[in-house]
């Protein structure tokens, strides 16, 4: 793939290390169900029949909306497109996926100002920027290839600005780096706003010709003194002053960011606050400019796009709009179509959890490791009548299961797939899936068929298909033109070249124009006390993918970063007599967890650090929510560390 | 030919750790090191032109072809010599020795240069050098400030 427009041909450690995970001996192989404590093997029939019976009983019983269905951001647009239309012709408006858990406040938040959620440019563009603002993300770990486009820019004497609360490989790219304290980025955000306006950096042209809100956002960012900003932020005014001044007048800046931003319960104002950053400047529909959320798996772009969100119908068409329901239920032939919104991905588990949900359908997610608060996740899952996994490996959730079908992974199955920058690439299948193991679109039809629905879908082409006509971004992304090629959306028809930057010409909002929308700043869901004392925030590292289920199972991934650890300030450890190595409990209010003690100068003092790609993380992490997107607050919480004597 | 290394560029991900050990039946030949939370670099065999590990291999498994440091496995004993003879330690044996051989018969190249998100392996010289001095240039021209 050297002739690839973003990798070139590059690879992370965990594209290396896929073929393990392919062949793997934990792969599941034929579908299975509970027996006592164990599992008995089943064939397909005996499954499709439990799953069918399962699910039509809640919903005879208690209605369908005691049906939820979790979508995953792993599986191809054309499994996530059927499986949101299975759980809507079932007559469930609660589907999502874990997209719910990384950009919702993305998909919120620029769906407002912007009228599009997605990166405004290509990876590639990166290069041909003169200032990068990177926060709240860790691409050198998460999104390694990116670093080569941002090196390249560097290159041509770009400047480089990272904002994290702890120092990474990624601030080793850069020329200004900004400490802030966990949670505090509107603060930082507003406070660069208020030296752009104040010193007359801004791009007025822009304001007047492009955007509406201006004026209260210059009253919101009032406040926002460099001095104030310190203050709230902990980084030097000085440094503050000069990433604003960097950034608002390079000829081309471009802000990236990820789950640093995304991650808070006040996650859709982060992602607003730098929307407005990017529009009082005018950085935005050109090449080297714009916003750019960097998305945590293969397809979470994809996967949203197609609707596997609570209140989205594919297309972003919104679920709370008769029109959508009307345009739906002509479009799929069908009587009655829920609107939304519906539960989002942790509301479905604590309905769950309440008994109001029933029976649960989850592709290939494994929330009982992934969301926060895993051990009420695991209760609320057991607290179901019927709960069907269709996975590749028995995962945590899975072990919770009634019936547990075997998928199938890219090699395995064909389909398309749309990355982080809106690009919609074709996956050829390589090889068959092991055993019994089926494609995920397969099994998900024959599910929908074992309901008495009418899912007569030959191939993944066929619902490309479908989906080139019921969604309009994707209209002119047909199958013969991804033969060896990749088109970006919008693509509205057969013999457009696609949008790599998008708001060249304005935005698809109300007259045209985009929305400055002021956000106040509030402090996170948790601050550090007396019995909590240390401010936890989680995040990845290069060598283990999300929840783990696949890179914990490959031998030169895991030998690499064996176990959960906690990092933390060497004086901190000092006060309480830890050494590196040691083995420590770290505690929440939810509950408490063992790790490996790894004593650092990345993390200031009373700030500490955990992986969550273990199952112990989310034990303690909270699930205080942002009010919009539902995305709960990995990156705040109140913790205590103690010696293990 | 030589594979080398921009340590500005290097983001320590160990991406080239797993690609060398994907194409070498499981032994990598190339190690990330992490300079405390500060810097990375990616060791392995310098190919030397005048290579202590050939000097002292007795059944010539090592020997010069060119530029390259070469290893025949089948004339290694496992003696060791070779470990104890390079001065960069990138040289080991476990049962036979294990060196980076820059993949050879592989159509592509080094793998390790291939799989490197960051661009920061490369067997250009003239690529390391350009780089290099254009650092210092634009250093030079901004007086090491921004």
């Amino acid at each position: 793939m050297l002739d690839h427009p973003v990798s070139q041909g590059a690879l992370c450690a965990k594209g290396n290390a896929a073929l393990e995970i392919l062949y793997h001996p934990d792969r599941l192989t034929t579908p299975l169900k509970r027996k006592g404590e164990g599992w008995a093997r089943i064939s397909w029939p005996e499954a499709l029949d439990l799953v069918a019976k399962g699910l039509s009983q809640a919903r005879k019983k208690h209605g369908p909306r005691s049906l939820a269905f979790l979508s995953s951001s792993k599986c191809s647009n054309e499994d996530n497109y059927l499986m949101q239309k299975l759980a809507r012709l079932l007559g469930s408006p609660h589907i999502d996926n874990c997209a719910r858990l990384c950009h919702a406040p993305s998909v919120v938040g620029l769906n407002r100002t912007l009228g599009a959620a997605g990166m405004t440019n290509p990876i590639p563009d990166i290069a041909s920027s003169r200032c990068i603002f990177i926060i709240g993300s860790n691409l050198a770990e998460n999104h390694p290839v990116i670093s080569r486009w941002i090196h390249r820019a560097k290159d041509r004497g770009a400047t480089v600005i990272v904002a994290d609360p702890r120092a990474t490989p990624t601030s080793w790219m850069a020329d200004v780096f900004l400490q802030l304290e966990p949670g505090t980025d509107v603060a930082l955000l507003n406070g660069m706003a208020h030296v752009i306006i104040n010193e007359g950096l801004i791009n007025r042209e822009y304001i007047v010709q492009k955007t509406k809100g201006f004026e209260a956002l210059v009253q919101a960012a009032k406040d926002f003194t460099p001095q104030r900003t310190a203050e709230i932020t902990g980084i030097a005014p000085e440094d503050i002053v000069r990433a604003a001044r960097a950034y608002a007048t390079s000829p081309a800046s471009a802000i990236l960011y990820s789950m640093g931003i995304t991650q808070h319960s006040t996650g859709t104002d982060n992602v607003q606050a730098i929307s407005n950053l990017a529009l009082i400047c005018g950085q935005m529909g050109r090449p080297g400019t714009g916003v750019m959320p960097l998305r945590g798996q293969n397809n979470v772009q994809g996967a949203c796009d197609m609707g596997a969100l609570a209140e989205f119908y594919p297309g972003y068409k919104r679920a709370d709009d008769p029109n959508t329901i009307r345009y739906f239920r002509e479009a799929w032939n069908a009587t009655d179509l829920p609107p939304g919104p519906g539960l989002t991905a942790m509301e479905m588990i604590k309905a769950a959890g309440r008994g109001e949900i029933k029976a649960m359908y989850i592709l290939g997610e494994d929330p009982a490791n992934s969301d926060p608060c895993s051990e009420h996740v695991r209760q609320a899952l057991g607290n179901l009548d019927f709960l069907v996994v269709q996975d590749i490996f028995m995962t945590a959730t899975a072990q919770l299961a009634d019936v547990v079908l075997p998928g199938a992974v890219w090699a395995e199955k064909e389909g398309s797939y749309t990355n982080t920058e809106r690009r919609v690439q074709w996956s050829h299948k390589a090889i068959e899936p092991p055993g019994e193991a089926r494609s995920d679109s397969e099994i998900i039809c024959d599910v929908a068929r074992s309901l008495g629905l009418q899912f007569d879908y030959p191939d993944a082409a066929s619902v490309l298909d479908e989906i080139n006509r019921t969604v309009p971004q994707y209209a002119g992304i047909l199958r013969e033109r991804l033969e060896g090629s990749s088109l970006v959306w919008p693509c509205p028809a057969s013999d457009h070249p696609g949008t790599p930057i998008l708001h060249c010409s304005g935005f698809n909002l109300a007259d045209g124009r985009a929305s400055i929308v002021p956000v106040s700043f509030s402090p996170a869901a948790e601050v550090a006390s007396r019995d909590h004392p240390f401010i936890l925030t989680t995040g990845r590292v290069a060598v283990h993918h999300n929840a783990g289920s696949m890179t914990r199972r490959s031998p030169s991934l895991i030998s690499r970063e064996p176990d959960l650890y906690v990092e933390m300030n060497r004086e901190d450890a000092g006060a309480l007599d830890i050494e590196d190595g040691d083995e420590v409990r770290v505690a929440t209010g939810r509950g408490e967890t063992a790790a490996y003690a790894r004593l650092t100068d990345r993390l200031k003092k009373g700030v500490v650090f955990m992986p969550f790609h273990f199952p112990g993380t989310n034990i303690l992490t909270t699930d205080a929510m942002d009010p919009e997107a539902r995305i709960p607050e990995f990156k705040v919480c109140a913790c205590n560390i103690f010696r293990r004597d | 030919m030589a594979v080398y290394i921009d340590i500005n560029r290097c983001i320590g991900c160990r991406s080239c750790e797993v690609a060398c050990q994907r194409v070498h039946g499981g032994h990598g030949h190339i190690n990330v090191h992490y300079v405390r939370e500060y810097a990375a670099v990616p060791v392995l065999c310098h190919h030397c032109q005048e290579a202590g590990c050939t000097m002292v291999c007795f059944t010539g498994a090592l020997y010069k072809e060119g530029e390259r440091t070469a290893f025949d496995v089948e004339k290694c004993t496992g003696c060791g010599l070779c470990a104890l003879a390079c001065p960069f330690g990138v040289v080991w044996t476990d049962k036979i020795a294990h060196k980076c051989d820059l993949c050879q018969g592989r159509e592509e190249g080094p793998a390790c240069i291939a799989t490197c998100p960051a661009n920061a392996l490369s067997d250009d010289f003239d690529l390391a050098t350009r780089r290099a001095r254009e650092r210092a240039a634009r250093t030079a021209a901004v007086g090491g400030k921004r």
